[in-house]
């Protein structure tokens, strides 16, 4: 029975080097993102910002938080990618 | 002829290999029920907890937007953030307490990434059919049936996750408004949006990432191995009763034939999710699910050979050693575990009911009176993390003489309210010379056991 793997398909999704680099970036500031979102909004709450004042642009505490984990992850994506891109080395 | 290995991977001269589709065989065995009951017993959690109505509200819901944590009969504050921090610590030592003791049972049976991708898995079965049928359905051109087949399977996958995705939002935003948005078509366009980003994530993870999420995206499975001693519960493939590996005929001695018990017929490679071949030893890609184990025995049973060829063991059990589970490790990881649940369960029962803030105006520094007396000016905060609603008094105190403005006030606060109001402190100006620190002492009214303390600056002259 000494068979090879002929059971396996190889033309599904290929990551190259680029493509998985970036989904790196992207997923370690995400984590990055989600943990700042927490740590945050934990301890600042942006209805207290408002000192009583009618909702401005931005709207309720849900926009928010929600607007803060997206600058979060921005600001995550420009970190990895720096990281990345000096871990490379210079050519 | 026995020495002819499955190759798994590529040429092996890259970094990164092309991704080969995992398509693994189903399989039934004791890990095996295993898992399927932790996976009901967590999806069950997960889809059904949101509903459940406790004491009128929903039991399990993370209030975002009112920034409440209700979980059965606790609610927790944005102050009580110091547990949350705790209990996440707890899962760590947890998840490290386990891993030392039992390997990596975390991904095996309870990770969301293991249980949904079976989950998917078995959809995939449903409608594409076992192993062998999936195989030859991907291979085969489309037709009628691969259409239909694969279109059934997209129904499932998608209504599935977007179902997912509704109810993390329901552990978020109160489930039954949400459905009754839902039906209306009238979702807010940020819960349309997590709906849609968590459905979405299920979807990609679950349906297409699979073990990549485990290989390339999860941080547990790169530093687990820090965990690992050689007294450390693994799923190892007992090389020194196995080889040499070979064909042979059911009931002949394989001994006599030079042969070891595993007659190489790759169940154990073929159930795998993760594609391996656990007889090369223990890899980063296990996730520890033990399907192996169960396709292993069925094949040993069928052979009249005993179970165990690929078990639960460790690595000084392998040696001839004795296996040692009280150890260092696993002593200072229990010792901490235990010390922070304690702390936790009695911090957490002997939380104070009702907290209290005393900002200081930071507008301004001071204002000095025609009498002589210097008044500062504080925002005064309470809130009343009881279920009844709460009569207080607030006293101050320091050294000179303190009145409130307004003094003797009763203040009201509802249940669950932060109940906010400026006030003034007023003391003699020279009485004693410049800044200090003040202690408020807010006393309920109601219940003489409900109290709190806090200290403010308070800014006077110094000359």
């Amino acid at each position: 029975m000494n068979q090879p793997p002929a059971e396996r398909t190889s033309d599904t999704h290929e990551l190259g080097q680029r493509a998985r680099a970036i989904a790196t970036v992207f997923w370690s500031a995400f984590l990055a993102a989600a943990l700042a979102t927490m740590l945050c909004f934990a301890f600042i709450d942006p209805e207290a910002w408002r000192n009583g004042e009618p909702p401005g642009w931005w709207g309720t505490r849900l926009h928010v938080y929600a607007v803060g984990f997206f600058f979060f992850w921005l600001i995550g994506l420009v970190s990895a990618a720096l990281c990345w891109q000096l871990s490379r080395g210079a050519r | 002829m026995n020495e002819v290995r499955i190759p798994l991977h590529g040429s092996g001269q890259s970094l990164y290999v092309a991704h080969e589709k995992v398509y693994p065989r189903e399989i039934d065995g004791r890990f095996t029920r295993l898992r399927t009951l932790s996976a009901w017993v967590l999806l069950g959690v997960f889809y059904v907890f949101p509903w459940i109505n406790w004491h009128g509200r929903q039991a399990v819901l993370f209030d975002l937007p009112a920034r409440k944590f209700f979980i059965f009969d606790l609610v927790f504050w944005p102050q009580d953030f110091i547990f949350l921090t705790w209990l996440l610590i707890i899962a760590a030592l947890s998840l490290f307490f386990v891993t030392a003791v039992a390997g990596r049972l975390w991904c095996g049976y309870a990770c969301p990434q293991t249980v949904w991708t079976e989950t998917f898995l078995w959809m995939e079965r449903v409608t594409e059919g076992d192993r062998s049928a999936r195989l030859k359905l991907d291979r085969g051109p489309w037709n009628g049936e691969k259409l239909l087949r694969k279109s059934a399977k997209q129904v499932l996958w998608v209504s599935f996750a977007l179902w997912t995705g509704f109810t993390f939002v329901g552990f978020f935003s109160p489930i039954r408004t949400l459905a009754t948005e839902a039906m209306a078509l009238s979702l807010g366009p940020w819960e349309t949006f997590w709906v849609f980003f968590y459905g979405f994530a299920t979807y990609g993870n679950a349906g297409y990432l699979r073990e990549q999420v485990c290989k390339y995206m999860c941080p547990y499975a790169r530093f687990q191995s820090a965990m690992f001693d050689k007294d450390t519960l693994v799923i190892t493939y007992d090389q020194e009763r196995g080889e040499p590996r070979g064909a042979r005929k059911r009931g002949t001695d394989a001994r006599a034939q030079g042969l070891g018990d595993c007659i190489d017929c790759t169940w154990c490679v073929q159930v795998c999710p993760t594609g391996i071949d656990i007889r090369q030893g223990l890899q980063i890609e296990c996730i520890a699910c033990a399907a192996c184990i169960d396709a292993c025995d069925e094949i040993m049973d069928k052979m009249g050979s005993p179970r165990g060829l690929i078990r639960y063991t460790t690595q000084h059990a392998l040696d001839h050693k004795p296996t040692r589970i009280l150890r260092p490790r696993v002593l200072i990881y229990g010792g901490l575990l235990s010390a922070l649940i304690v702390g936790f369960v009695v911090t957490v029962a002997m939380r104070s009911p009702v907290s209290l803030d005393v900002i200081r105006d930071r507008n301004s520094l001071y204002r000095l009176t025609d009498d002589g007396q210097v008044d500062n000016v504080y925002t005064l905060r309470i809130l009343n993390k009881t279920e009844k609603e709460r009569r207080f008094e607030l006293e101050v105190d320091g050294e000179g003489e303190f009145t409130l403005i307004p003094d003797k006030r009763v203040y009201v606060v509802k249940s669950g309210e932060v109940y906010s109001t400026p006030m003034r402190v007023r003391r003699p100006a020279y009485e004693p010379l410049g800044p200090q620190t003040i202690e408020f002492e807010l006393k309920s009214l109601d219940d003489e056991s409900i109290e709190a303390e806090t200290e403010a600056r308070f800014l006077a002259p110094t000359r």
